[in-house]
């Protein structure tokens, strides 16, 4: 691979930076996507859990001055009836169970929960209180019991007593009351931290959509620039292939001139010298004496000598560029490259050609002419055919040759040697197209289609 | 006179032809241009021209002299034995057909023939066209169409081969123009030619003319 020029090394630099950029940008918002996902997933679980927990508070409280309640009432009760038989009814309850009953409210005050408020601490403590009093005011009215001269007095300390147990039930209700505004006060404050959390995740998707869209304009701006780098990139190989198409129709004219040139030179110079020599010759083989064997000897070898040269120096001079193609145009030229294959080989070659004009630019018709040479060679080497047919036809401001043979044939992909490759390069740079056909065993149509429409047909 | 680029050619063959009692150089010019400009002024019987000439080849300057000068007799030089060049000279109205390499040998004989209006080619370039036009019979598998001819076509074809005119001809065979016009469409459609630089290639081919 061709070493890379400075500034590409730089741009694949700052590409890879760039890309290690993009990554690093993604990842990032990854991270903070899932970040932001796990903490308010964290956050409502807490919260979930704080809500159990009010929950749970608020209704072992509740339970627990239920129960004291209920023993309150069942104390009263006992209390109660404990009374109504002391005042001469027949009573199931003694005092003993009333005192019972008694202790059971302060197992049930005991037995609420310790997380108490202050409030409800100091209300559970008066409760405690109001029972005691009223213990011993049962106390005071057991020990009076039997003496019902203080009726009155006894009458006194039951109202008192009432009194209190209603107190008491006051202040139990607001012991609920209480428990049930601080079950409000954490809802509240759950309601407010959920709203906190709301916020927060709010906030945390809007910097994910700002971070992301951030991220896609960036990528895009990347691709747009990779794009542009791409069309560059694309315009730079067409204009270098360009140059190289430009470079190869040069060495083709090139190589066609010098080859004129070789041709001619030999032709024309050493050729006509030689031609002239051999006249020269002629008039010296006269001038010696006939009887004089062995200078007529001499001329005569030199003679043969100047012949083969001419001969061989024809030969070349044909095979570099016929000057058939300059003297008498493209028709006549290829007609004589058929016959040539024919003089040389067993194929016969027919050439065929219509309304060709003898005013064809030199290029199309070095380039027909090689192209059919080509071929034609082609065909004579591998075909097999003792036949080739080309038709060369001008009309619509179209120039097409066509070289067919019946031979073998070959497959166009396999066999695309260098011949082939040289007649398309010759063709294209025209701006025509050449099109090969063969198949294997059918033989083999080359086809090369050059627009000249300036040039009028005959 | 002689139309060639070469010197040391031209002065070869100007050497040769002045040595005829017969013959004279009256001019020499070293182009196509040069000699159809020349032969206005000097009006030869003869023009002896190379082919391959610069700034006007010499088929093209031949075209224009016969154009002009029909009496003018043309015999053309060239290194190519091959057809393309014969019929295009012959085309071009040229009488003669000399190969370069065999110039010294044949030219007096040629410049004699054309003058008597006569055809002549190198019997190199008959050899070459007869081989060809042989060969191509014998691979096409082809008659020759030679033998469809009647005795007095054959007659008529080696008289127009020669140069004679309908009229000539006509005199020579003791026919009338009217009969050997027909003779000759007839010989034209069998042999399947056109025209009479074709006739004369014929001709040369099958050897019936030198």
């Amino acid at each position: 691979m061709a070493k890379l020029p400075e500034d590409d090394l730089h741009l694949q630099k700052r590409v890879g930076k760039l890309r290690a950029m993009l990554l690093l940008a993604f990842g990032g918002l990854l991270a903070l996507m899932v970040v932001a996902s796990l903490g308010a997933l964290h956050s409502l679980r807490q919260l979930d859990g704080i809500e159990r927990q009010i929950n749970q508070h608020y209704s072992t409280h509740n339970q627990a001055l239920t129960t004291i309640l209920i023993s309150v009432h069942v104390y009263h009760d006992q209390m109660e009836r404990y009374l109504l038989g002391a005042e001469g009814f027949k009573s199931d309850v003694d005092a003993t169970d009333v005192q019972n009953s008694g202790t059971e409210v302060h197992h049930a005050l005991q037995k609420y929960p310790a997380d108490t408020q202050p409030d409800e601490h100091a209300l559970l403590s008066e409760i405690e209180e109001k029972i005691a009093e009223q213990e011993n005011s049962f106390a005071v009215l057991v020990s009076h019991r039997p003496t019902e001269s203080r009726q009155d007095r006894q009458q006194s300390i039951g109202e008192q007593m009432m009194l209190r147990r209603a107190y008491i039930l006051q202040i139990s209700r607001e012991v609920s009351s209480l428990n049930q505004k601080e079950l409000m006060e954490a809802r509240q404050s759950l309601v407010n931290s959920f709203r906190n959390v709301q916020t927060r995740l709010v906030s945390m998707v809007a910097l994910s959509l700002l971070a992301g869209l951030l991220l896609s304009l960036l990528g895009g701006f990347y691709i747009l620039r990779l794009e542009k780098q791409g069309r560059v990139r694309y315009q730079e190989l067409v204009a270098s292939r360009q140059e190289l198409e430009a470079l190869s129709a040069r060495l083709v004219d090139a190589q066609e001139e010098e080859r004129r040139s070789i041709s001619r030179e030999l032709h024309d110079e050493v050729g006509q010298t030689l031609g002239a020599l051999l006249v020269d010759l002629g008039q010296l083989s006269k001038v010696v004496p006939a009887e004089d064997s062995f200078l007529q000897g001499q001329i005569v070898r030199i003679k043969s000598a100047a012949e083969t040269a001419v001969k061989s120096i024809r030969d070349l001079a044909l095979l570099l560029r016929p000057p058939m193609l300059d003297d008498l145009g493209l028709v006549p030229a290829l007609e004589w490259q058929g016959r040539e294959i024919s003089r040389r080989g067993d194929m016969e070659v027919d050439v065929h050609s219509e309304g060709v004009s003898e005013q064809l630019p030199d290029d199309v018709k070095v380039c027909l002419y090689r192209l059919v040479q080509e071929a034609l060679t082609n065909a004579a080497r591998h075909s097999g055919t003792k036949h080739a047919k080309v038709s060369i036809v001008q009309n619509d401001g179209m120039i097409r040759a066509r070289i067919v043979d019946e031979g073998i044939g070959y497959s166009p992909e396999r066999v695309r040697g260098m011949g082939i490759l040289g007649m398309e390069e010759r063709v294209k740079r025209l701006g025509g197209s050449l099109s090969i056909e063969s198949t294997p065993g059918k033989g083999t149509t080359v086809l090369a289609e050059i627009r000249v429409e300036h040039v009028k047909p005959v | 006179m002689l139309a060639d680029d070469h010197n040391l050619m031209r002065s070869g063959l100007s050497v040769l032809l002045e040595q005829q009692p017969d013959l004279a150089v009256v001019g020499e010019a070293s182009d196509g241009r040069e000699a159809v400009a020349l032969v206005k002024s000097l009006k030869p019987d003869v023009v002896v021209m190379d082919i391959g000439m610069p700034n006007l080849n010499g088929i093209e300057a031949g075209r224009r002299i016969t154009q002009d000068h029909p009496q003018i007799a043309i015999v053309m030089l060239s290194m190519h034995s091959d057809e393309s060049y014969v019929l295009r000279a012959l085309k071009a109205g040229a009488k003669g057909y000399l190969l370069k390499d065999s110039a010294e040998a044949d030219l007096i004989r040629a410049v004699h023939a054309v003058a008597e209006g006569k055809s002549f080619f190198s019997p190199a370039v008959s050899k070459v066209l007869l081989d060809d036009y042989v060969r191509k019979l014998k691979r096409s598998g082809t008659e020759d169409a030679y033998d469809l001819l009647t005795p007095r076509e054959r007659e008529v074809l080696q008289l127009v081969a020669e140069g004679k005119s309908n009229k000539e001809v006509a005199q020579l065979l003791n026919l009338s123009v009217y009969t050997v016009e027909t003779h000759r469409s007839n010989i034209m459609e069998k042999l399947n030619l056109r025209g009479v630089p074709e006739l004369i290639l014929y001709a040369v081919r099958k050897g019936i003319i030198y």
